[in-house]
């Protein structure tokens, strides 16, 4: 039987492991997301979650501790914020070219210095280009289907990927919300379980990661570009099952609000699009024909859904809470992408980009209006003036 | 010419670099941490210094010239180690509110 | 957009870390029991607690779907909880309160004594005392529930249920029967009801 429950974006992640049964867990204390190890050492020890709960001695420790439990054949789970997820970023290539399909629950945190508790993506987004499944949950509700759909894919013999579920820190992680539990039946129909190709075993031994010449190399690389080329029809594939398996009504890249009729749209991920929605219903009672795209999977990236979508629109404003310092538009990494895949369309929007939400700011109604007001301009005037506004901060007001 | 506006009270030095407290760090103020207060019974001290070593927080210092220890209510956090520690019963903890003064009132935690 | 009703529940941490959550998640769960929508969190910054320091937890509630969801902070709350007493003389607990808000106070004093250490007393309309400490006699210590886990214990053995049962006494932000199907401990709760003490300013 359904049942519906307050709980943070934490709470709800830890409830999707054990549904997903996992059966090794490495922990490292470090906030936002320790909630999550919390309520998982409260399954273990009680009895609701029968697996191994192991203390890593750092982050580096999680990652490393849970590679192995997975080529040896286990479901393995860890996570990670902040510098803490950057601290382990040696383990991410290995993992992703040893096709070991981990899961990574991030609950994001500023990057130091000097120790701000507040959200930002950039701590996994540094880590994008490595070859691992990405995407942030704007609820809890998304956070715990994000973790059942990102191991369903990743597992997929096609992808073999590890995983990285991203939440906002303090935003998702710790704010209660309305999640909906299934029953353990729904999740076994939809999660088979756990089988890697070649494990480590010692009745059928194999080696795992042997040095290779520099021809090989690009061969290596290949196989993963090959997955992430396989990936989007799994991910078609596994969200139209979880829709019905769950009731739910996701779309699998992007989620469109409001875009019928729209001139200008918002485009973001994460938590803000809770509030971004609301700014899109005050806009338009008062005629402003504004929309909102919100992305779900930032890797792999959606580029022909992406250029379909936005090509409808005459200007896109991309809300970035992340940063990439000395990057081509001098602000955030979305841009880059968004620009890119618009590249080859034969009718393309103007286009440009709002730092806001940094460093775990609220990112208020009158945020949202200002950029609307951006984009009207822009798009009255035919050119886009500038690539990035760091909201609040702009000398000229557009 | 600053490329971007910052509003002066979301000001924040260069790296976060700030100037080190000395003497008493004036942006953690802790004396409203406590419940209870010691209060000291000065015919009963014997100047054993127990209370200075064992404060965790410095709050117990001699004052040579009155011959006395004087306590700081801007930081004393009521942990009540000293009313432990004294050596000749001179020392005993009272409920805060039963004093006027020792106010902080801060308009943030910190 | 509807005006959201804010409330703010000043406790000491650790030893009433979970007494403090407690109240803010019995308020917004019995606001919801009739229908409103509600939040209850947590001050971000105010954690990891240590012993004794003033922290802050928070509920919102109101008629329409909360718009601005990610506060940090309640700006301007009608009502203020303090589950110690000793927090007046700390911090200027009244700080951005509307004019006619109410303050809620776990002491054995009379509201006259408590409103000698508040000098803003301007902004109240009603001062609620309880002697919660007494009824209850003590706090739960327990970190079910902190930092966004799902609290196991429930409002029960420590001092939040008197406070509640005092908070409806003053005011009408919820009502009895709507908490009473959230408080475990419901004697103690009608206890603080019954003794609670109003002035009214």
């Amino acid at each position: 039987m359904a049942k519906e429950l307050i709980m943070s974006g934490c709470a709800s992640a830890a409830q999707a492991a054990k549904y997903a049964k996992v059966e090794v867990i490495c922990s490292y204390p470090i906030r936002p997301y320790t909630a999550i190890m919390m309520e998982l050492a409260k399954m273990v020890a009680n009895g609701e979650l029968d697996a191994e709960f192991i203390h890593g001695e750092g982050e580096h420790a999680q990652l490393s501790v849970v590679a192995g439990a997975s080529a040896a054949g286990a479901r393995a789970l860890t996570g990670s914020s902040g510098v803490g997820v950057t601290y382990a970023f040696e383990t991410y290539s290995p993992i992703a070219g040893g096709r070991l399909p981990l899961q990574m629950m991030i609950a994001d945190r500023a990057l130091d210095p000097p120790g701000d508790f507040g959200s930002e993506h950039t701590d996994a987004m540094s880590a994008r280009d490595q070859g691992w499944i990405m995407g942030w949950a704007e609820n809890p509700q998304e956070a715990f289907d994000n973790s059942l759909i990102y191991y369903r894919v990743g597992e997929d013999h096609r992808v073999l990927l590890p995983q990285m579920a991203c939440q906002d820190g303090y935003f998702v992680s710790h704010i209660p919300g309305k999640v909906v539990l299934p029953d353990q039946s729904q999740v076994d129909e939809f999660l088979p379980p756990y089988k890697l190709p070649h494990p480590l075993d010692p009745k059928h031994p194999v080696s795992h990661g042997p040095q290779i010449r520099p021809d090989q190399g690009t061969i290596m690389d290949l196989q993963r570009a090959e997955a992430m080329l396989a990936a989007p029809a799994v991910i078609k594939e596994a969200i139209a099952d979880f829709n019905k398996i769950f009731g739910r009504n996701y779309s699998p890249f992007l989620e469109e609000f409001m875009t019928d009729g729209a001139e200008m749209v918002f485009f973001l991920q994460g938590a803000h699009s809770m509030t971004c929605r609301h700014a899109v219903r005050h806009l338009r009672s008062q005629g402003v024909k504004v929309g909102m795209v919100r992305l779900r999977f930032l890797r792999p990236w959606p580029t022909d859904d992406v250029a379909s979508v936005l090509s409808k629109f005459k200007a896109v404003g991309v809300i970035e809470t992340n940063t990439s310092y000395g990057g081509a538009t001098r602000g955030g990494s979305l841009l880059h992408e968004v620009r890119a895949s618009l590249y080859d369309c034969p009718q393309r929007p103007l286009t440009t980009s709002f730092m806001a939400g940094l460093g775990g700011e609220m990112v208020p109604l009158r945020e949202f209006y200002y950029m609307a007001e951006v984009m009207s301009k822009m798009m009255k005037e035919g050119k886009t003036k500038k690539n990035v506004y760091w909201v609040n901060h702009e000398f000229d007001e557009a | 010419m600053p490329y971007f506006k910052i509003p002066k009270e979301k000001e924040v030095p260069l790296a976060c670099i700030t100037p080190a407290p000395v003497g008493e760090q004036p942006m953690m103020i802790t004396g409203n941490w406590r419940i209870y207060r010691p209060v000291i019974d000065h015919e009963k001290c014997t100047l054993c210094m127990n209370c200075v070593m064992f404060c965790p927080d410095a709050c117990w210092q001699l004052n040579e010239e009155e011959d006395e220890v004087v306590w700081n209510a801007k930081y004393c956090k009521g942990c009540s180690i000293c009313v432990r520690e004294c050596a000749s019963g001179a020392l005993t903890n009272e409920y805060e509110l039963n004093f006027a003064d020792g106010v902080v009132r801060l308009e943030k935690p910190f | 957009m509807a005006s959201v009703k804010q409330i703010t529940i000043w406790a000491r941490g650790v030893i009433q870390d979970k007494e403090g959550r407690d109240i803010a998640n019995g308020i917004a769960a019995a606001a919801d029991y009739e229908g409103k929508f509600t939040q209850a969190f947590d001050n971000y910054v105010d954690l990891p607690d240590r012993v004794n320091v003033p922290l802050r937890k928070y509920a919102r509630i109101s008629d329409e779907e909360i718009e601005e969801r990610y506060e940090y902070e309640n700006a301007n709350p009608e009502i203020v909880i303090l589950t110690d007493a000793t927090i007046v003389k700390g911090m200027n607990v009244l700080r951005g309160m509307p004019k006619g808000g109410t303050l809620v106070v776990n002491t054995d004093r009379t509201p006259d004594d408590i409103l000698k250490f508040v000098p803003n007393k301007e902004l109240l309309k009603q001062v609620v005392c309880v002697d919660a400490t007494a009824i209850c006699g003590g706090h739960t210590v327990d970190f079910s529930g902190s930092e966004g886990g799902i609290d196991s214990v429930g409002i029960g053995a420590g001092v939040a249920a008197p406070i509640l049962g005092a908070l409806v006494k003053g005011t009408e932000v919820v009502k009895l029967e709507s908490l009473s199907k959230v408080v475990q401990n419901s004697e103690a709760m009608l206890k603080g009801y019954d003794q609670a003490q109003v002035k009214t300013l």
